[in-house]
C-alpha cells in the first residue's frame, strides 16, 4: 500500500486507519457531503441512473470479494442476485415480512446458493469453476423461469417498495438514500474484511492456493467463504433491485448481465477497494447515455444501415472496453489513478 | 420401440453438432491452454457472414462457403493477433476475462451489421427424412454427423503426426521448452485460433442451415461446454464421444420429462461431472506443484 510521505504512526490504532490525514479526512468528508446533497441537485432523468448504479456497486463489491480477492471466477452473478431478489419479493410480498429481515434473509440465501455451486472450486479452479457457475446461471434462471406456482414465469412478479417502520421508500429520492446508505455500509465492509485475517487468506489462495495451503490456510473453507460473502452481497443487491424496480422477472438477470459485472470489476480493477466504485459508475454512465443519448442520435443521422443496428453498439463498446483494459492497464482505472496520486506526491521528480 | 431408435439417432446426430463446436474448444485448449467462451459467438458471427454471402449478395454455394472459410482464418488471425497475444503469460483469470470481452464484441458486432435477429439460410443439404429400420431421421442431421466424424479424424491425424500438430501438443506441454527449441509460438497459437475459427465457421454454417441463425446459436456454444467438461478438456476422442452422450442424455430427458427440462440437462451434467469427475471422461488430471 502506498503511504503518503511524511507520516508517522505512534499507535497501532493510527497504524490501522484507512484515512490518515487532515487533506484525507477533509475530502472524505467533502465527498460524503457530495453525496448526501447529490439528489437534491441532480436532473431527475439521473436518478434512474445514479440509483442502479448504486444497486450494482453492492453486486460488484460482492463479486470483487469472490473474484478480486480470492481469485474464484464466477460467471452466474446475476443468477445468485435473482435468488436474492425474488426471495425478498416473495418474502415481503406473501409473507409480509418487514424489508430489512427480507434483506437480511435474501442476502442468506443468495450465499446458501452461492455456497452449493462453489462446492466444485474444492477440486477444481480456473476454467472449470467459471463453467460450473456457467452452469449455476443457467440452472438458477430455468428453475425461476419453470417454477411458476412460485415465480409466476415470464409474468415476474410485483413487489412494494421498501419501507422501514413507519418510512415508506416511495420515491427516487427517499430510494436514493436507502440504496446509498447500503451501499457505504457494504464498500466499508468489503474494504475492511479486505484488511482483515480473512482477506489476507483470500490475498494469499488468489496468489497461489497451493503455498496458501502448506501455510496453513483451509483454503476450502476460506473459498466457500468467499463464495458465501460475494453472493451474500449479491442477494442484497437482488433485493434492493427488486423493490426499486417494484417489478421483476427472471429476464432481468440474463448471462450478459454476470458478464457486465465482471467487466465493470475489470474496468475498475481486482482485487482494490477502489475499482468496483471506478468501473460500476463509468460503465453504467456509459451505458446508459449510450442508449438514451447517443443510440437514437446514430439512428436518426446514420441512415444507411439498416435500422436496429445501434442496439449492438452497447455490448460491442463494452466488449472493446473489456478487451482495450485487459491489454494495456490489466489492473484497471484504480491502478491508473494509484499512478496518478503517486506521481503527483513525488512531482516534479520522478520517483 | 420405434420411438427408441428414433431418440437414439435423433440424439446422437444432434450430439454431434455440439461436439462439432467443442472440436473448436479443445483444439485451442489443446495448443495454448486459453478457455475459448466465445465459442457460441464464433458460430453466430460466421452463420450470419454466411447468410450475408448467400442470401444477400447472392453467391452461389461453393463461393460463398470459400468466402466464409477465407472469413474465418481472417477472424481467427485477427483475435489471436489482437487480442490474445499481448495477453501471453498473464494469469487465467485475465485470459478468460478477454474471452468473455470477445464474446460480448462480436455478440454487438453481429446485431450491429445484422440488426434483423433472425436469418434463414438456403438449405444445404436434401430435405427427405432417411429412414433407418424403423426410423425415420433427418437427413440434415445425418450430413451433419457425419461432417463432425471427418473433420474429428482429420483434427486427430493433424494432432498425431503434422510437424504443426506436435508443435502445437508440445507448445501446450510447456511453452518455454518449445520456444527453446525453435518451434515459432507465436505461429502455433495464431494456427490454432485459425483451425478454431474454421471449425466454428463449418459447425455454424451446419447448425444454421438445419434450424436458423439467430441468438440460440450462442446457447448452443454454452451447451457445446458441456461436452468439453464431460469429455476432458484436452481430447478431440472426448468431443466426439461425450457430444452423443449428452445429445442422448437431452433427447431422453426430454422426451421424459417435457421439452423445457431439455435445456437444462446439459448444465446439470456440467455440475454432476465437475463434482464428481472434473477433468472428463479423457481428459488428463494435472498434478500441481508449488
Amino acid at each position: 500500500m502506498s503511504l503518503p510521505c511524511g507520516i508517522r504512526n505512534f499507535s497501532y490504532h493510527t497504524d490501522v486507519a484507512i484515512i490518515r490525514t487532515r487533506t484525507q479526512w477533509v475530502l472524505f468528508i467533502l465527498f460524503m457531503l457530495a453525496l448526501f446533497i447529490m439528489p437534491l441537485y441532480l436532473p431527475v432523468s439521473w436518478y434512474d441512473t445514479v440509483n442502479s448504479i448504486g444497486i450494482l456497486l453492492i453486486a460488484v463489491v460482492g463479486l470483487n470479494i469472490l473474484m478480486g480477492y480470492c481469485g474464484q471466477l464466477s460467471l452466474g452473478h446475476a443468477g445468485f442476485m435473482a435468488v436474492g431478489a425474488f426471495t425478498s419479493a416473495l418474502l415481503t410480498g406473501n409473507l409480509h415480512l418487514p424489508f430489512l429481515l427480507a434483506l437480511v434473509i435474501s442476502g442468506l440465501s443468495a450465499g446458501v446458493i452461492g455456497l452449493i455451486f462453489g462446492i466444485p472450486s474444492l477440486r477444481v479452479k480456473g476454467f472449470y469453476l467459471a463453467i460450473a457457475t456457467i452452469a449455476a446461471q443457467f440452472i438458477i434462471i430455468w428453475v425461476l423461469q419453470n417454477w411458476t406456482d412460485i415465480t409466476h414465469g415470464s409474468n415476474g412478479l410485483d413487489v412494494v417498495p421498501a419501507s422501514i417502520f413507519n418510512l415508506q421508500f416511495d420515491s427516487e429520492i427517499k430510494q436514493y438514500y436507502l440504496i446509498f446508505t447500503i451501499a457505504i455500509i457494504s464498500v466499508l465492509f468489503a474494504t475492511n474484511l479486505a484488511r482483515s485475517r480473512i482477506g489476507r487468506a483470500f490475498i494469499a489462495i488468489r496468489d497461489n492456493d497451493l503455498a496458501a495451503e502448506v501455510m496453513g490456510i483451509n483454503v476450502f473453507s476460506y473459498k466457500l467463504l468467499a463464495f458465501f460473502l460475494g453472493c451474500f452481497l449479491a442477494g442484497i443487491a437482488g433485493s434492493l433491485y427488486a423493490q426499486y424496480r417494484g417489478h421483476i422477472s427472471y429476464e432481468d438477470f440474463t448471462f450478459q448481465q454476470s458478464i457486465l459485472y465482471i467487466g465493470m470489476l475489470i474496468v475498475g480493477g481486482l482485487g482494490s477497494a477502489l475499482g468496483p466504485i471506478l468501473g460500476t459508475v463509468l460503465i453504467e454512465t456509459l451505458q446508459k447515455s449510450l442508449t438514451n443519448t447517443v443510440a437514437p442520435w446514430l439512428e436518426h443521422t446514420v441512415t444507411f444501415m439498416p435500422t436496429g443496428f445501434s442496439s449492438g453498439l452497447n455490448l460491442m463498446l463494452f466488449g472493446l472496453a473489456i478487451i482495450l483494459i485487459l491489454i494495456f492497464e490489466p489492473r484497471g482505472l484504480s491502478h491508473l489513478w494509484a499512478l496518478f496520486k503517486s506521481s503527483y506526491r513525488m512531482w516534479p521528480f520522478s520517483y | 420401440m420405434d420411438i427408441l431408435i428414433q431418440n437414439i439417432l435423433t440424439g446422437i446426430a444432434t450430439g454431434m453438432v455440439y461436439a462439432l463446436i467443442a472440436l473448436g474448444f479443445a483444439l485451442i485448449w489443446k495448443s495454448s491452454r486459453v478457455a475459448n467462451l466465445a465459442l457460441g459467438q464464433l458460430v453466430l458471427i460466421s452463420s450470419w457472414f454466411t447468410y450475408s454471402m448467400l442470401v444477400q449478395f447472392k453467391f452461389p454455394f461453393w463461393l460463398g462457403m470459400i468466402l466464409t472459410i477465407a472469413f474465418a482464418v481472417l477472424l481467427g488471425w485477427l483475435i489471436e493477433r489482437i487480442a490474445l497475444r499481448p495477453l501471453i503469460g498473464q494469469p487465467i483469470l485475465s485470459l478468460i476475462a478477454i474471452t468473455l470481452g470477445l464474446a460480448y464484441f462480436l455478440e454487438g458486432f453481429t446485431s450491429f451489421i445484422w440488426p434483423q435477429g433472425q436469418g434463414n439460410l438456403p438449405k444445404v443439404f436434401p430435405q427427405a427424412s432417411i429412414r433407418i429400420g424403423p426410423a425415420m431421421i433427418q437427413q440434415e442431421l445425418l450430413w451433419a454427423a457425419v461432417i463432425s466424424l471427418i473433420l474429428f479424424i482429420l483434427l486427430s491425424v493433424f494432432f498425431k503426426y503434422h510437424r504443426m500438430g506436435i508443435a502445437m501438443r508440445a507448445t501446450a506441454d510447456d511453452q518455454l521448452a518449445v520456444q527453446a527449441c525453435a518451434v515459432p509460438v507465436n505461429r502455433v497459437f495464431s494456427m490454432s485460433w485459425i483451425f478454431a475459427c474454421v471449425v466454428a465457421a463449418i459447425g455454424g454454417v451446419l447448425i444454421s442451415s438445419i434450424a436458423a441463425i439467430n441468438y440460440g446459436l450462442v446457447e448452443t456454444g454454452f451447451k457445446s461446454f458441456s461436452v468439453v467438461i464431460l469429455g476432458g478438456m484436452e481430447s478431440f476422442l472426448g468431443c466426439i464421444v461425450a457430444g452423443p452422450i449428452i445429445g442422448l442424455c437431452e433427447t431422453f430427458g426430454g422426451s421424459q420429462f417435457g421439452s423445457s427440462v431439455k435445456e437444462l440437462i446439459p448444465f446439470i451434467i456440467i455440475v454432476i461431472v465437475i463434482m464428481i469427475k472434473p477433468f472428463g471422461l479423457f481428459g488428463e488430471e494435472r498434478i500441481e506443484r508449488i
